[in-house]
């Protein structure tokens, strides 16, 4: 929680904690209100809390950068591109990327995500049960991933593991090791999975992300080894735990808010708006870090030059400034969220993780309308990205030979 | 009877963020790397609500409902 100090204008606030990340709205609505610049519980980072604070902060990557020492924390041999460098080279990857992440390239791929979708609710649908995270929230996004990129579907196992090993290195079993060198590992063992997944492409193109990598024209030249795996280091990390943290909490919400639930399963039209509100109230994705790279004044607080900041996107997400009453409400006329950041780092998989998880709250509503947490369960929120990783659902089950969602189950 | 509306879009503030062709698509279309196109010159009087809708919903501050 954090701690006022009226008389310095400083909170103290613990960013990196289960219990925060499992009740982050009464930390964030105390910030906003009395703390535009908090500080890290720690090591006293500067914390930017409201919303037209981190919105400026964001589209001013001339003053507040993303190329940071920190860069290679997540087992990275070099900045990932082109979340971990600034405009104008930025730029010019977003050129290339961009068309290949819109909303209407995704559009293509929504059957295939559908599909998935469906798959994984038939394991378990007649149990009436589920641990949501593992029997759902991870493999969809990660199936859908390896679809995208170009990868065999039976490395669905191989790839979460990898991606547990990068984010959450201290909660692997029966690992001693330090965090930092499992990371490592990790990290060096992605890379040999893109590289040989280049060589793969080069020799036989296919319709996939990485043969696109392969084939494109970067200004005149294809990109290099180094460029792509790059790229690819990216689009695994973002692509995978986002989503599965933004599919657990939204899911976690419905089980807790049976009205709302029930008017998303009679109106499926309405779960657009409710995305963009789970997106926004929930902020899996609680905070961006960026560099200051001049001295800057906020309020009565001063952020000094070289100085590492985060932008906490949760509060500005809460703040009544903007957004009026924050609590969820799927008739909000204005939603200028900043769940996926704003300004040129504008998160690049933002099409396909809102059409990801339209489709899964679509096609769950669908087949498992009436839900809850397991009588005497509690969710686990992780730290750092909310993932819920532990949240056990349960359902009435349907009625022997009904289980298809059209009837067809016979 | 009121000024009839115009739609401006400053484009060197968009990044694409698709708020404005997700609420209006009778409005706004994407390009090639998805950020926003106006797809009317003169904009109709049936379709102002939803250019306001499309306008309100951008984080960046591109979109401009006007008297023209």
């Amino acid at each position: 929680m954090s701690r006022p100090d009226a008389e310095k204008g400083r909170h103290r606030v613990q960013l990196f904690s289960a219990e925060y990340a499992a009740n982050p709205h009464p930390v964030w609505q105390e910030l906003v209100e009395r703390c535009p610049v908090a500080h890290s519980a720690g090591a006293g980072t500067p914390v930017i809390t409201r919303y037209e604070d981190v919105l400026a902060a964001l589209r001013d990557p001339e003053r507040f950068s993303s190329e940071m020492e920190g860069a290679l924390a997540l087992g990275t041999q070099r900045p990932m591109i082109p979340q971990q460098i600034d405009p104008p080279a930025q730029t010019r990857y977003r050129k290339i990327l961009d068309p290949h992440f819109s909303r209407r390239r995704m559009q293509q791929i929504e059957g295939d995500v559908r599909a998935h979708a469906r798959g994984l609710i038939d394991a378990f649908c007649e149990r009436g049960a589920c641990e949501f995270d593992s029997a759902f929230a991870v493999p969809l996004p990660c199936s859908v991933f390896l679809t995208l990129m170009g990868l065999p579907r039976e490395e669905l196992a191989r790839f979460v593991e990898l991606k547990d090993g990068i984010i959450r290195p201290e909660a692997r079993e029966n690992d001693p090791r330090d965090p930092a060198e499992i990371r490592r590992e990790m990290g060096a063992r992605i890379y040999q999975c893109f590289d040989r997944l280049i060589d793969e492409r080069r020799a036989e193109p296919r319709d996939d992300t990485m043969t696109h990598l392969v084939q494109v024209d970067f200004e005149g030249r294809p990109l290099t080894r180094e460029e792509i795996l790059d790229i690819s280091f990216l689009l695994f990390l973002g692509g995978l735990d986002t989503v599965t943290a933004t599919l657990g909490c939204s899911v976690a919400y419905l089980a807790r808010n049976p009205g709302l639930r029930r008017e998303l399963a009679a109106h499926p039209e309405r779960i657009p708006a409710a995305v963009e509100e789970f997106l926004r109230h929930e902020s899996p994705v609680m905070s961006v870090p960026r560099v200051a790279k001049e001295d800057v004044t906020l309020g009565d607080s001063r952020i000094h030059e070289g100085e590492l900041v985060m932008l906490l996107l949760g509060s500005a997400n809460n703040d009544p400034a903007e957004f009026g009453d924050p609590s969820v409400q799927c008739q909000r006329e204005r939603n200028r969220h900043l769940a996926f950041g704003a300004g040129p780092h504008r998160c690049l998989g933002s099409h396909l993780a809102r059409m990801e998880l339209r489709i899964a709250l679509e096609e769950w509503l669908a087949r498992i309308p009436e839900f809850a947490i397991a009588p005497g369960e509690t969710p686990i929120y992780s730290p750092g990205i909310r993932e819920v990783r532990y949240l056990p659902l349960v359902w009435p089950p349907p009625a022997p030979g009904q289980a298809g969602r059209d009837g067809s189950a016979a | 009877m009121s000024a009839r509306l115009r739609v401006r879009l400053d484009a060197s503030l968009c990044v694409g963020h698709g708020r404005c062709y997700e609420l209006a698509p009778e409005v706004y279309g994407e390009d090639v790397e998805g950020h926003c196109r106006l797809l009317h010159a003169e904009l109709p009087r049936e379709l102002e609500d939803a250019a306001r809708r499309g306008a309100a919903n951008c984080p960046e501050g591109a979109l401009e409902v006007e008297e023209g």
